[in-house]
């Protein structure tokens, strides 16, 4: 599960914070639930006490005070009912204390002396607590005594302990309920967001007239996804300007770029001008004709982007195209001392412009030929794999560096300064191998090790059955 | 022998008339749409060449008007477009050939005697320039007597710049007329394959015949111009 994604944090906000709330009111219960208990049971004390001192202390003297535990054990019997009493004289005197309870919890004799005066206290023992509550009585003689009567807090701490555990299992369930219910919630609401990013991977400069689909919810997302349509058009508009500006540029250029090639030719072939007059004029003429070379090959790719009418489609063999272009360039090569080896499966039928698949062939076999030096090899393979035709043109020339490999198909893009003086060319033609291919529904890729060679590989859909298709 | 040429860009116009004048045509000139046609339909031309962006109408309307008058006579279209088929549908309207800018002069003129002799004159069985010798049935070279053996490519090359001697042919148009346009841009092709047949013509001769100029392209022969 990503960790990092909107619906996950959320829920986890979501249910955090609601965990925090359930245990502070959970706290304040407990709190409040253990204050009034003990309240409850101290007064029951001092209830107890306040009867001792009225019925008991009331009506004994200095004298008669001996006949007091006997009185108390017989009308209140503490140790039975698990209670604590004692009765002390002012001056500190002990006159009674009862037993230690049945399970020996507390030892009663060692609970220290009370203050004077009526006052409750609590006492916490090993594992438990004494309540005690202290009031002060005069005998009938006058004689102050101080009369404590005490219960354990068992009682109200296993009560409090049920009461903490069905807390604890009530805020747990709670909140297990809270996140599932919280996940789909999220999920079905941001199910939108999920839809419009993976439509937006799939728009590229190529379909940039889809849009992203926009759920009629009139919440935040609609207005998301209506604005980055919004955002898409204004880029479609750009980007079909700039391709425009490209055409309309490159159509502009030609009438110029004639008459200077018009007026060179005549010059550079004058014999009347010096030799070296002709020799620069032809080399002004050389720069003119790459310049219509790049022109001729902008048009072509804003063509080709354009999705312009491009000629008919026929069926053909693309191992024999590849074999027969091959055989075309192998003088090119053989110049060069590079040798080409091709090899083509029978049979592998594919649809498209023939003229223009044919300049793919050329351009690659063209740059493999280019970056192989003298005694390497480039090998040309036409072979079927499940409903794709690969062509594949693989040499071991010097290789394109890992950092140059994504942009190779860039229009103008070039590996280092060096190639362009030693190789010209106008810097398109993997630009238009590219274009071509998209227009096909093919794939163009390339993979390379800087020094060792290139690989670049076609992937068309071969041609339907033409029995299924007319 | 006289065309017409209907072309707006002035310094286009006159390149292409002054270069169709050295190749003694006579030549008129009309810079739109409107005055194309009126001088199409005036007189009776041997050989119309058409700009396809004109003020007035476009040249594409021009040719539909010439065509529905006058069937017979050649019409070349010049155009800053190359779209495939935009080809289709101006050959479909009538149009004989078409030469996209920028062109190279020697191409426009072959292209116009080419239209102008079409079907009329029989093609020479042999080509002879200097003491060579291209006999176009068999497919054979000769140099000086001597037999030379070339590979079929070699032959289509040297076969083509021996068409007109002397002309200086560009390496588009030889690259467009021995291979075929995929190998546009592929210039480089056409050197490898010239020093080829250099090395077969040229070198055992103390006369070398391939002319190369720089810039401009190859030609067979000396230069016909002055």
């Amino acid at each position: 599960m990503n960790t990092r994604s909107l619906s996950f944090r959320l829920v986890a906000w979501y249910a955090g914070v609601l965990t925090a709330v359930f245990v502070l009111l959970g706290a304040l219960t407990i709190l409040f639930l253990q204050r009034y208990l003990e309240a409850n049971l101290l007064d029951t004390q001092a209830r107890r006490a306040r009867q001792i001192a009225g019925t008991l202390i009331s009506a004994t003297n200095r004298a008669t005070e001996t006949a007091l535990p006997a009185q108390v054990e017989r009308l209140y019997s503490p140790e039975a009912n698990e209670r604590f009493i004692r009765i002390t004289r002012a001056d500190g005197h002990l006159v009674y204390v009862s037993g230690p309870p049945k399970d020996a919890r507390y030892d009663p004799a060692r609970v220290p002396p009370a203050a004077a005066g009526t006052h409750t206290r609590k006492l916490r023992l090993a594992d438990d607590s004494l309540l005690i509550a202290a009031i002060s009585a005069a005998g009938a003689d006058g004689t102050p005594y101080v009369v404590e009567v005490g219960a354990s807090g068992a009682g109200t701490a296993a009560t409090l302990a049920r009461v903490l555990v069905m807390l604890a299992a009530g805020l747990s369930i709670a909140v297990c309920v809270a996140v599932a219910g919280g996940f789909v919630l999220v999920r079905r609401s941001l199910d939108p967001v999920a839809r419009m990013a993976s439509k937006a991977e799939a728009i590229t400069q190529h379909n940039l007239s889809e849009r992203l689909p926009v759920v009629d919810s009139g919440d935040e997302l609609e207005r998301l996804a209506v604005s980055l349509n919004l955002m898409i058009s204004r880029l479609e508009t750009a980007i079909d300007g700039s391709k425009q500006f490209i055409a309309d540029a490159s159509h502009e250029l030609r009438t110029p770029l004639t008459v200077m090639r018009g007026e060179l030719e005549s010059l550079a072939q004058d014999r009347q001008l010096p030799h070296a007059t002709r020799e620069a004029l032809g080399s002004v003429l050389e720069e003119v004709l790459r310049l219509a070379e790049i022109v001729a090959g902008l048009f072509a790719l804003s063509r080709l982007d354009a999705g312009e009418a491009h000629a008919p489609w026929q069926r053909f063999d693309l191992g024999e195209l590849a074999t027969t272009t091959a055989g075309q360039m192998s003088l090119l090569a053989e110049d060069k001392k590079v040798s080409v080896a091709c090899e083509s499966a029978p049979g592998v039928t594919v649809e498209g412009d023939r003229a223009r698949l044919k300049q793919v062939i050329v351009n690659l076999l063209d740059n493999a030929i280019k970056y192989t030096p003298g005694g390497g090899h480039v090998s040309l393979s036409v072979r079927r794999d499940g409903g794709f035709a690969i062509l594949e043109v693989a040499d071991d020339g010097i290789g394109i560096p890992a950092e140059a490999l994504p942009h190779v198909f860039k229009r103008f893009y070039r590996v280092d300064g060096s190639r362009t003086r030693l190789h010209g060319g106008a810097g398109l033609g993997l630009s238009i191998v590219d274009s071509i291919c998209t227009a096909h529904d093919a794939r163009v890729e390339v993979s390379s090790t800087a020094g060792k060679g290139s690989t670049f590989r076609i992937r068309a859909p071969l041609a339907g059955d033409p029995a299924a298709s007319p | 022998m006289r065309m017409l040429l209907v072309e707006d860009e002035t310094k286009v116009a006159e390149l292409v008339a002054r270069a169709l004048r050295s190749e003694r045509y006579a030549v008129d000139v009309a810079a739109d749409g409107p005055s194309g046609w009126e001088m199409a339909d005036a007189y009776n031309y041997d050989l119309i060449i058409l700009d396809l962006m004109l003020p007035g109408f476009s040249g594409a309307e021009l040719l539909r008007r010439i065509r529905r008058k006058n069937q017979q006579v050649p019409i070349l279209i010049l155009t800053a477009r190359d779209a495939t088929a935009e080809k289709v549908a101006n050959f479909e309207a009538g149009a004989d050939d078409y030469l996209t800018k920028p062109f190279a002069f020697a191409e426009l003129v072959m292209r116009v005697k080419a239209l102008l002799r079409r079907g009329s004159v029989p093609r020479a069985s042999v080509l002879r320039v200097a003491d060579l010798e291209i006999d176009r049935l068999t497919q054979q070279v000769k140099r000086a007597g001597r037999r030379i053996e070339l590979t079929p490519k070699e032959y289509a090359l040297l076969e083509y710049l021996a068409t007109s001697p002397g002309r200086v042919f560009s390496r588009t148009m030889i690259i467009e007329h021995v291979w075929d346009q995929s190998f546009e841009g592929l210039t480089n092709i056409v050197d490898v394959y010239v020093r080829h047949l250099r090395s077969k013509l040229d070198d055992p001769y103390p006369v070398k015949l391939i002319r190369t100029v720089r810039g401009v392209g190859y030609g067979l022969g000396e230069s016909a111009e002055a």
